[in-house]
């Protein structure tokens, strides 16, 4: 696959998650309107959940990615997942009780994750010097990464201000 | 030998600056001699003085809500001003100026678990009444705001007690009058019966007049075993206003067009600087949009009285849409009276303005779809009278029976609801009961709700035109019943 129809699968996906987690926290917000009940605990759940979707989904992406094609098609495929939702994470911030300062510090890791990931598969491409070895490792860890942060999500739940 | 006038000098100055700080003397005391009852409203008189010409910043601060009052003080003038607070085991009051120490009084507030029985008797005499607190009064200690009156539940007043209120705390024993306050009146003058009689809510059922103080306790017994106040509760503002949907529709609209674009974006752009530029981009305008318009304010006022009586009793409310993230100061409408937090639990700050004692502007932090709601409520005049007759025929003879006409309407009878036409004084017109429809939406139902299933009530939209920086989504309402004959 060509470098340009990539980035393209990947916004579109990074678009898709955006789009159903949008979906879902409008739509529960227009239950907690109906019903006059605080609307801002949908926000707080929208957030959570953006993040940790993108993280999974950054995780299984980079670093196979990063094995496969090497660090600049990593890091556009990592950018790709994490950029088209900012509107929805500005909108859900806005409408929950989250602190500003933890948001933009969680999408600072993002963008961190998604320039270092790619760094390790092309690590492990270097490593093991045969590419489908890599591919195969980097999937692998990449799935190790995603479990991890699903397991783990508990513990990086952001504080309301 | 040509220093000494400029040390002398420079020494008188250093003198006159430590002469000219300010000293402020600060006095708070409670309503109700302190007492109060838990998640009601009570009242704190403030004696604030200085010996020179100050400003100074009063902030009272009592459970989640504080009022700000901003002074000019006067060397030798005692500014007294007397702020309506949420009920709260301490209210701290304190006055800053530029150049004094702060200054801060604590006050203690009673919080009664049982009901409170105010009794200002001159005389003393000791009154129990069986599951009431009572807490005994002198003239001083009632309320300038009626607000205040949520922190009893009925009061005992004597002639004495009652001539020395002042006409502030006059005026607030009116407005409870005519909320349907419980009161017993021992001996009261004619005209302030009058005065309080023709000002009284719920058909006066809840005001008393006694000629001695046995008379009253059996009174104020018979009328809590009866329980014959109606209600004193008004509906609240989710059974009236349909629930606040422009800002979740413009959000939607919102997403919808960025989604919209980055789909075009991702098809017709292969760069990937152009790919993440416009969530980007998208991510500022939208900032800048909840930035750019907040939605209006809603009101809607509830209004009831009593056919032929003098006033009616109202409670507003006024929802605040958020739309950005942040504090928010509004205007508190200074048509309605008693204005406050819907929510006890909401932080908010209010500016008081000392002139006309109450509330000038509420500061509170609101977020997206959030909305914050004041509350307002008091009594306006009003003379609308009706008479109801049952003819043999099934049909109901509806009179004016009051001096003015009145519009077009609806008539609440036998569950329920009919076509009131516009009536002139003492006019008259027929309404079939057969011909009524049962009416499904919230407006109506509250009506009925509100309306004894044996009694009658009209029900009219209200013109807000007296009220300045009205909001344009605004409704009234006024419910006149009429008891059966």
């Amino acid at each position: 696959m060509s470098e340009a129809p990539a980035y393209r699968l990947d916004a579109m996906t990074g678009l898709a998650l955006a789009a159903a987690i949008a979906v879902w926290w409008l739509g529960s917000t227009r239950l907690a309107l109906d019903h006059g009940s605080d609307a801002s605990r949908c926000a707080d759940e929208a957030l959570q959940a953006l993040l940790l979707v993108r993280v999974t989904a950054l995780a299984m992406v980079s670093v196979r990615v990063g094995a496969l094609r090497g660090w600049r098609p990593g890091l556009a495929a990592g950018m790709g997942l994490i950029a088209p939702s900012w509107p929805v994470v500005v909108l859900a911030w806005s409408a929950g009780t989250r602190s500003a300062t933890y948001v933009a510090l969680a999408e600072v890791l993002l963008l961190a994750a998604s320039v270092a990931l790619p760094l390790v598969g092309l690590a492990l491409h270097r490593l093991l010097q045969k590419k489908d070895l890599a591919v195969i490792s980097g999937t692998l860890l990449g799935l190790a990464f995603a479990a991890s942060a699903w397991a783990a999500r508990g513990l990086w739940l952001m504080p309301s201000a | 030998m040509s220093r000494w006038p400029w040390l002398l000098g420079l020494a008188l100055c250093g003198t006159t600056a430590a002469i000219a700080q300010p000293r402020i003397d600060l006095e708070a005391t409670a309503a109700w001699n302190g007492w109060t009852r838990p998640s009601r409203v009570t009242e704190v008189d403030i004696r604030l003085s200085s010996d020179i010409a100050t400003r100074a910043t009063l902030d009272v601060a009592g459970g989640r809500q504080v009022v700000r009052v901003n002074l000019d003080l006067e060397p030798g003038r005692v500014v007294r001003l007397q702020v309506p607070i949420e009920s709260a085991e301490g209210v701290a009051v304190s006055a800053v100026s530029p150049a004094a120490p702060p200054q801060r009084r604590d006050v203690r507030i009673a919080q009664s678990e049982s009901p409170v029985l105010g009794l200002g008797l001159v005389t003393g005499d000791p009154v129990q009444l069986d599951g009431f607190h009572t807490v005994a009064l002198d003239a001083d200690n009632l309320p300038r705001n009626a607000l205040a009156y949520s922190s009893i539940d009925a009061l005992i007043l004597d002639e004495s007690t009652l001539g020395a209120l002042d006409q502030r705390q006059l005026r607030a024993l009116l407005v409870h009058a005519a909320e349907c306050g419980r009161i017993v009146l021992l001996n009261a003058d004619l005209p302030v019966r009058r005065v309080l009689d023709g000002s009284a809510g719920c058909g006066g059922r809840a005001l008393m007049h006694a000629t001695s103080l046995a008379d009253a306790i059996d009174m104020l017994k018979s009328s809590l075993a009866a329980n014959r106040v109606v209600s004193t509760a008004l509906p609240g503002i989710g059974e009236l206003a349909s629930p606040d949907l422009v800002t979740w529709n413009r959000v939607l609209i919102v997403v919808a067009a960025y989604f919209a674009a980055a789909i075009l974006a991702a098809l017709f752009f292969s760069s990937l600087p152009v790919l993440l530029l416009a969530p980007a981009l998208a991510t500022v305008a939208i900032l800048a949009l909840l930035h750019a318009a907040p939605p209006s304010s809603q009101l809607v006022v509830w209004s009831e009285a009593t056919s032929g009586a003098e006033s009616a009793r109202y409670q507003a409310w006024q929802r605040f849409p958020g739309l950005a993230r942040g504090g928010m100061r509004v205007p508190v409408l200074q048509q309605l009276a008693s204005a406050r937090s819907c929510d006890p639990n909401q932080p908010m700050r209010f500016d008081f303005d000392a002139g006309h004692g109450q509330a000038a502007f509420a500061e509170f932090d609101t977020r997206l779809f959030r909305q914050v709601v004041l509350c307002y409520s008091g009594s306006f005049p009003v003379a609308r009278a009706l008479a109801i007759e049952a003819r043999p025929d099934g049909m109901l003879q509806v009179r004016n029976s009051g001096s003015i006409g009145w519009p077009g309407g609806v008539l609440l009878a036998g569950g329920l609801v009919h076509e009131l036409q516009a009536l002139g004084p003492g006019d008259d017109m027929i309404v079939d009961t057969r011909s009524g429809k049962p009416f499904r939406d919230a407006l109506m139902r509250t009506a009925l709700a509100r309306t004894r299933k044996d009694g009658a009530a009209a029900l009219w939209e209200l013109e807000l035109g007296g009220i300045t920086d009205i909001p344009p989504q605004s409704n009234a309402w006024l419910l006149v019943s009429i008891p059966p004959s």
